[in-house]
């Protein structure tokens, strides 16, 4: 629609605004920007800026031990921070080669996972509220409040853990705290049933959000989407399944995928309500995880210096935003030599610029909130 | 969705889910609420709800302190500095200055579990709001404290044995053998 | 109003002055009296109220600080717009952005004139009441559009632009389906209409025939359009245009928008009331003062009730998209408001002094979905427990 050719005349003829959406725009999510030409209500082409949030977390990690590096794998994404924890102590583990305890691995797939609900709450929260729907925001908002009232008993802290650590994890989880988990999954399983009929079933959620900027297959691979939003347009890859990490292989769990529950395969429907069956998977697999916990210690003898030996990993966890890889390069002394981080929702802001031709201004706003953009992982 | 069935099922859909998402938000509005106004107080103080793994600002016992700079060497940021004065004559060391710098401090917990006497510790106090920067930065020596030295067989000293305790638990719950970060020496 | 003014003069109370004279500082003074004694805290209670009630569905507690139960916020936000910088930008233009909010202001105050509050309270009872009613409030669309290509802010502009497309669009599903009131009044007074109708709901127009009772819903949801309320909130659409076409405006200014927005609810049930809800309507109760308050107080209660659903409406559903909304208008409401207006009209041949029992049938029917809700919201608070507390203390 973009490519019309208008009469043009000296007196009336039509052009093309530029508009900038963001740094400051209430639904970019943090600090982003879209240089944005449209056509009225017609988009032309949408391209990103990034780079308004970046810390320089790389470069910091030359400059860390690995111990005191793993706070700064915090602030990486910090709605899902134990994933970046994961993955940090995963490659220092793997250049090492340090066991980490059993204890220590169920603790840290119990964390992860209630830290996968919480992220994903945001998510879809934040995407109700893109859409206008105010209330079911504050209710995500709510049940998150609760996981992060676990947490501080867990690790102390709410929001960036630095929980899980080079050969275990942090603290042990207590039976108290067990049972308190179980008790939140038995209240919050109802509730995800609550806000599937207050926002997921609304008629005019769905007609926003089915056949809207949908990811073929074809392009989720070109673009190298991962995470849900690769799962949405049908692709069945999640890490925990494919390249099997920590006790992962020893639980049952579906990996979601999207069908074109509402309209075509990979719109924004169903970017959106695979990230809502990930919640209940994932309360699946605390539940299993809080059965099947050994007694043990939760993290092994890691000398206080570690020296990890010369030589470069690369580790992949599957965080709520898709697949969070770290490439860490050791030259045998106390501090990394390199370290690199890919995260999934820089991949993510490439598919905008091509996804928006020819939508609709509000629906550019669905694509964002669709990808599950995070501003501090898009630039780190 | 096409023809006239199609007409109407939407019309029909629109109405019920419609219908639904009311009736939801009704039946929060006879619920309580969630929240508090923030001034407001509930009965007890939050300070004593949270949990004693809850990380926050920096507090330091200095009379346990044994100044091995454990904590100052382990901080990722740097936030923590500690001057040890020496004095010649007594060959009796004490602290000349031990700050933190709450702006900077990331409450990673790393210098906590670093300690071997539960000396830093993080307290439950969250509310740190100061006017200027330098109001948040903690002094810990307002008068001459020498280094502690811990006994070997236990300490005996009555004004000490309650402190030492004190920390002793912190460390348990924060930075246990069969459970915490700080284990392992190398 | 005019007879009361009328019976003053012929007392001599205002000997040697002309009539007109006399008439136009009456206006002035009814006009002052309603705004300042009913319009401003009307509003202004409204948006606390919003608030509040809004927060309540969220789980929050809501503006709870100035005065018992926060109700005095809006004293305070008044007064904090009124010390606000006003702020023109240098790119604006000069004489229509400034302009813009009174003429929303004004499109709103005008619709109070028709809109009574008792038997005899009223400004002026206008034969042409209602459509008097539509037209002023099509004056709103004239000061958002200015509001929105004077900030001179893209913004500002799709905002102004989408909200032209739709007031306009939307008064015709309203039109129509005050249209069939209209048929079965016999008088475009609203007066007229309201003594047309009787205390009891099966006297209501609402429940006079199937044919009403889906124009009360057409209207309702045409006059959230008009009045730019969620889900038709798409002129200031927040997560999409920062602020529509209230972008640029700060202090003073930007409080008229939203002064005009919050009255523009009571009107809107104000005006349901007086077409499906029989008004002012009480069982004779005799004294003339007792019977006038309890007439404002019905009124009152009556417009008030959609005034709460539509804050609630706004408080649970998504926004629709322009393009949408327009669909929704064109391929539902407006085919659906024909079938209404026709629908009345063949009832009226069919029964040409109304059906007692269609009426009653139709009341039955509306307690009916009305208990049927309740079962539901009985249902949600059994099912879902959101009263989980960790920590029981709050």
């Amino acid at each position: 629609m973009s490519e019309a050719v208008y009469p043009q005349s000296e007196v009336f003829h039509t052009e093309d605004m530029t508009i900038s959406v963001g740094p400051q725009h209430p639904s970019t999510h943090g600090v982003l920007r879209f240089v944005v030409r449209t056509d009225g209500e017609v988009i032309g082409e949408a391209i990103p800026d990034v780079g308004y949030l970046h810390r320089s977390i790389e470069k910091i990690g030359e400059k860390c031990t690995y111990h005191g590096y793993v706070p700064y794998t915090d602030r990486a994404d910090y709605l899902a921070a134990m994933f970046a924890n994961q993955g940090f102590c995963m490659a220092a583990e793997k250049l090492a080669a340090t066991e980490v305890t059993r204890r220590g691995e169920f603790c840290r797939v119990i964390a992860c996972e209630l830290n996968r609900i919480a992220s994903h709450l945001i998510s879809v929260g934040t995407f109700g509220q893109d859409i206008g729907a105010i209330t079911p925001f504050l209710h995500a908002l709510r049940e998150r409040e609760t996981i992060n009232d676990l947490m501080e008993e867990i690790c102390g802290a709410r929001l960036t853990y630095n929980y899980i650590r080079i050969g275990g994890v942090g603290y042990d989880i207590t039976q108290e705290t067990c049972d308190k988990i179980l008790t939140f999954l038995d209240h919050f399983d109802p509730i995800v049933d609550e806000y599937n009929r207050l926002l997921s079933y609304n008629k005019i959620y769905i007609e926003r959000l089915a056949n809207v900027a949908v990811i073929t297959k074809e392009e989720a691979f070109q673009y190298n989407l991962v995470g849900p939003n690769l799962r949405a347009s049908g692709i069945k890859w999640d890490i925990r399944r494919d390249i099997p990490y920590s006790v992962y292989p020893e639980l049952d769990f579906e990996v979601p995928v999207g069908h074109g529950e509402k309209g075509t395969l990979g719109d924004c429907y169903d970017r959106y309500w695979v990230r809502m069956q990930e919640l209940q998977e994932s309360s699946k697999i605390v539940r299993q995880c809080l059965k099947m916990m050994p007694k043990g210690p939760a993290i092994s003898k890691v000398p206080r210096k570690f020296k990890p030996p010369a030589g470069e990993v690369y580790v992949r966890v599957e965080a709520p935003r898709g697949d969070m890889g770290y490439y860490v390069v050791s030259d045998g002394s106390e501090y990394p030599y390199r370290v690199r981080i890919r995260t999934g929702s820089f991949t993510a802001m490439g598919i905008i610029d091509k996804l928006s031709r020819g939508i609709m201004v509000a629906d550019l706003i669905a694509l964002i909130a669709s990808l599950d953009v995070d501003a501090p992982e898009i630039d780190r | 969705m096409n023809g006239f069935g199609g007409y109407i099922k939407n019309i029909v859909e629109t109405v019920s889910t419609i219908f639904e998402g009311l009736a939801i938000t009704l039946s929060h509005l006879v619920r309580r609420p969630m929240t508090i106004q923030y001034p407001d107080r509930i009965p007890k103080p939050v300070q004593e709800t949270l949990p004693l793994r809850y990380r926050g600002i920096l507090e330091v016992d200095l009379d346990i302190c044994t100044g091995c700079l454990a904590c100052e060497r382990v901080c990722p940021i740097s936030c923590i500095t500690i001057g040890i004065d020496m004095n010649k004559e007594t060959k009796q060391r004490t602290f000349g200055h031990f700050d933190i710098d709450i702006c900077k401090c990331m409450y990673c917990g790393l210098c906590a579990e670093a300690c071997p006497t539960g000396s830093i510790r993080h307290s439950q106090e969250f509310e740190g709001a100061s006017y200027s920067p330098a109001g948040l930065v903690r002094h810990f020596v307002t008068r001459p404290v020498a280094l502690y030295k811990p006994k070997k067989g236990g300490e005996t000293d009555p004004t000490m044995v309650e402190k030492v305790k004190i920390g002793q638990e912190y460390l348990d719950e924060f930075a246990t053998p069969e459970g915490g970060a700080g284990a392992g020496e190398g | 109003m005019q007879a009361f003014v009328d019976s003053l003069i012929q007392q001599g109370y205002f000997t040697g002055m002309p009539t007109q004279v006399v008439y136009a500082i009456a206006m002035i003074a009814a006009a002052f009296a309603v705004l300042s004694f009913f319009v401003a805290p009307l509003a202004g209670v409204t948006s606390w109220l919003e608030r509040r009630v809004w927060a309540r569905m969220q789980s929050r507690v809501g503006p709870n600080r100035v005065g018992p139960q926060g109700i005095l916020q809006w004293l305070a936000d008044g007064i904090k717009n009124l010390l606000k910088e006003d702020l023109i930008p240098a790119a604006a233009d000069q004489l229509l952005f400034p302009l813009a909010p009174y003429i929303v202001f004004i499109g709103f105050l005008c619709t109070f004139v028709v809109i009574p509050f008792g038997s005899n309270l009223i400004v002026a009872d206008l034969d042409i009441g209602i459509l008097y009613l539509l037209a002023v409030t099509s004056i709103v669309v004239v000061g958002i559009l200015m509001a929105g290509w004077s900030s001179n802010n893209k913004w500002s502009l799709l905002g102004g632009m989408r909200s032209a497309a739709q007031i306009v669009s939307y008064e015709i599903p309203a039109g129509l389906a005050v249209l069939s009131i209209i048929f079965l009044a016999g008088t475009m007074s609203t007066q007229g209409i309201i003594k047309n109708q009787g205390w009891a709901p099966w006297d209501w127009y609402l429940f006079n025939n199937p044919f009403t009772f889906i124009a009360f819903f057409l209207y309702f949801t045409a006059a959230l359009a008009e009045g730019n309320r969620t889900p038709f909130d798409i002129p200031e659409a927040e997560s999409e245009l920062v602020a529509g076409y209230v972008t640029e405006y700060s202090g003073m200014r930007f409080l008229f928008f939203f002064f005009a927005e919050w009255g523009n609810l009571y009107v809107i049930g104000a005006v349901a009331t007086i077409l499906f809800l029989g008004g002012w309507q009480v069982p004779a109760v005799g004294d003339g003062l007792i019977e006038g308050v309890l007439q404002f107080v019905v009124f009152f209660l009556k417009a008030y009730l959609w005034v709460f659903v539509a804050m609630w409406v706004r408080a649970t559903l998504p926004r629709v998209r322009v393009d949408q909304l327009m669909a929704l208008c064109w391929k539902y409401m407006v085919p659906l408001s024909f079938l209404c207006v026709i629908g009345t009209a063949a009832w009226m041949v069919v029964f040409p002094h109304g059906n007692r029992w269609a009426s009653v049938g139709m009341f039955v029917l509306g307690v009916v979905i009305l208990l049927l809700f309740f079962g539901r919201v009985r249902y949600q608070i059994r099912h879902s427990k959101p009263e989980l507390y960790l920590r029981p203390y709050i």
